[in-house]
């Protein structure tokens, strides 16, 4: 059978505490960026726990939100995940994101157990290209660009569920879960370019070990952002094929 | 109706020294008893890179060794990937040729694109050029085939005059099929005069309306060989046993495996964001159609049970028009090798006689090529 995460689920038990409550969020024309790599192969298993299979190839998807509306006001969101699936599902995990709003973080991290720390997130779209470049801890973390973009359609780009690196409670501790997040969306307009990965702090994201090396596909969208009502978690110690629960038994 | 069977060789971790070698060898005795048991044809794909799912990187010397060890199955290359970093066109030409002489004029040639970034990207292909390619190669190999010389200035691929040789012995020419996964490709089989070669189940009713589609357009098609072959080809499982239950359990069994492994590859849609690949191609369609069926009870399209089951099953296939159905009958060696040889035989002795009688098709058969 297919490969497995080998990484230690203690890994896993850092995340934000999911506090899933309060009104829907429809975020208007949010400008989203996509770049993804291959991965090298030496870091197959070790990025993800024992729940998820590798893609084969392995990949990182980085994606950047500049979100102009919000009830937690504007905000610039970044994630740097592992393609990955979750049995036979595709799934991106995400250890570690960036967000330069204090109170979008905190709106995102309870609501949808995004992992969330602060950066601060240059995002940026000219003719010739788009980027984002994210600065932590006194240094680049990301810079990860679409070069030379050509007009597509939306219905062209397919983006994969987020596995947020969250807790929730279970019999009164806080306890790891992988939260499913499936935002939908309905795009004004898209672009696709050359993908082009200038800095990556693997350690950054919690993916260490990440050797992006390989260019895949770069894609840049405006879109409507309904985020989701969360209903799937994943246990990441357990086998894949076990490992899905419902958010509420 | 005609029954094959059809392989991607999915070879299970760990991979052991001969590991490959055993399941190349299970192959190999299962094509042979269905040529003794009369099945029609076999078919092998053309997967790079993917890992368990299929490690099947040169059907036509399976293929080949399946002919040196068969006497009437029909073989099928399923398919050729028409893609120049895969390929190439002349040596597709030349390679089929040889093995429709070796194998005394049994060859299918099966034709197609590739799905998953993970031999796109592999090959270093452009998803956006593969339709195009593919386009243009299956106008031009059969011309290979037939003209003394050939020579051809395009758009992805150009030579001057030389003759490809050897020649088919199939006169014209094999009879040729396109890979069909994503929706409307069986329209472009059938503009182009090919064989529908159904790589996906769909329910009855779904492939109803596709097939009453192809067999429309069809009609007025302007062939790219040098006859017509009109034929609808799918594909299924197959796990045959006395005990209903325990049929459909291990047929399940098999199916789920298979579509699980399916599913850890990468779609070309999921990486690279493209009009060409609009869906995402067969895998999702072969797992929604082998876990729809609700709890208990057996997806309905699927050839796994007992022999009364697949029999029903079937003639439902037939009656919505398909013409060939070709079997998957193991995935990373989940069934074991006894079991699928007793399955076999015994699809053989009690399903195959009850349609041995009918008429060969819905439709007119090839005309020329085999």
């Amino acid at each position: 059978m297919p490969l497995v995460g080998t990484r230690p689920t203690t890994d896993f038990e850092h995340g934000p505490l999911l506090r899933p409550d309060g009104e829907p969020w429809v975020l208007p024309r949010v400008q989203i960026l996509q770049v993804m790599y291959e991965l090298e192969q030496g870091a197959m298993t070790s990025l993800l726990p024992p729940a998820l299979h590798p893609t084969i190839p392995p990949t990182l998807v980085v994606t950047a939100w500049r979100v102009p509306e919000s009830p937690a006001g504007p905000f610039t969101l970044a994630e740097a995940k592992v393609g990955c699936r979750s049995g036979a599902r595709p799934r991106a995990l995400s250890v570690r994101a960036y967000c330069d709003s204090a109170a979008a973080r905190e709106a995102l991290a309870a609501r949808w157990g995004y992992p969330v720390s602060e950066g601060t997130i240059d995002f940026a779209r000219r003719y010739d290209r788009s980027w984002v470049t994210v600065r932590a801890g006194g240094r680049t973390v990301l810079d990860a660009h679409l070069v030379d973009p050509e007009a597509i359609s939306g219905a062209d780009i397919q983006y994969l569920a987020t596995l947020n690196t969250a807790r929730v409670e279970r019999d009164g501790a806080a306890t790891a879960r992988l939260i499913q997040v499936d935002p939908e969306y309905q795009f004004h307009s898209a672009d696709r370019g050359m993908p082009e990965l200038l800095a990556f702090d693997g350690e950054a994201w919690g993916l260490p070990g990440a050797d992006p090396y390989w260019p895949v596909s770069a894609s840049y969208a405006v879109a409507d952002v309904a985020m989701p009502e969360l209903r799937y978690l994943v246990d990441p110690a357990k086998p894949p094929l076990a490992a899905v629960e419902r958010l509420h038994a | 109706m005609k029954f094959g069977i059809f392989y991607e060789i999915s070879v299970p971790r760990p991979w052991g020294p001969t590991t490959e070698y055993e399941v190349y060898q299970n192959c190999l005795e299962q094509v042979k008893l269905a040529d003794e048991l009369g099945f029609d044809q076999v078919w092998a794909v053309e997967h790079h890179f993917l890992e368990e799912y299929s490690h099947c990187s040169a059907p036509e010397v399976f293929l080949t060794a399946c002919a040196m060890v068969t006497k009437n199955i029909r073989i099928g290359r399923g398919i050729v990937v028409c893609v120049p970093e895969f390929n190439n066109p002349i040596k597709a030409a030349e390679v089929a040729a040889t093995m429709d002489i070796v194998s005394g004029g049994r060859l299918e040639f099966g034709t197609g694109r590739s799905a998953t970034w993970t031999e796109l990207g592999g090959m270093s292909a452009d998803p956006d050029e593969t339709k195009k390619t593919w386009d243009e190669w299956v106008r031009i190999i059969p011309k290979m085939w037939t003209e003394e010389r050939f020579g051809y200035q395009g758009r992805a691929f150009s030579m001057p005059q030389r003759a490809v040789l050897p020649k088919p012995l199939q006169k014209p020419h094999p009879p040729m099929w396109v890979a069909v996964t994503s929706p409307g490709t069986e329209l472009d089989a059938a503009d182009r005069g090919m064989g529908s070669l159904g790589l996906t189940f769909g329910g009855f009713a779904e492939q109803e309306q596709k097939i009453a589609e192809y067999r429309r357009r069809i009609k007025y098609c302007n062939p790219v060989g040098s006859f017509v072959n009109e034929q609808v080809n799918t594909v299924n499982f197959l796990f045959c046993h006395e005990d209903n239950e325990y049929g459909a359990k291990t047929g399940q069994r098999l199916a789920g495996t298979f579509n699980y492994l399916a599913e850890q590859l990468l779609a070309a849609r999921q990486a690279y964001p493209t009009r060409s690949y609009p869906n995402l191609g067969l895998l999702p369609a072969l797992r929604r159609e082998a876990t729809s069926a609700p709890e208990g009870q057996i997806p309905e399209g699927l050839c796994i049970g007992n022999p009364d089951r697949i029999i029903e099953v079937i003639k439902k296939w037939e009656s919505v028009g398909v013409d060939r159905i070709n079997f998957l009958l193991n995935a990373i060696e989940t069934v074991p090798q006894e079991e699928v040889l007793a399955s076999l035989r015994l699809f053989a002795k009690e399903v195959m006689p009850k349609f041995a009688e009918k008429p060969a098709a819905k439709a007119p058969a090839a005309v020329g090529g085999n």
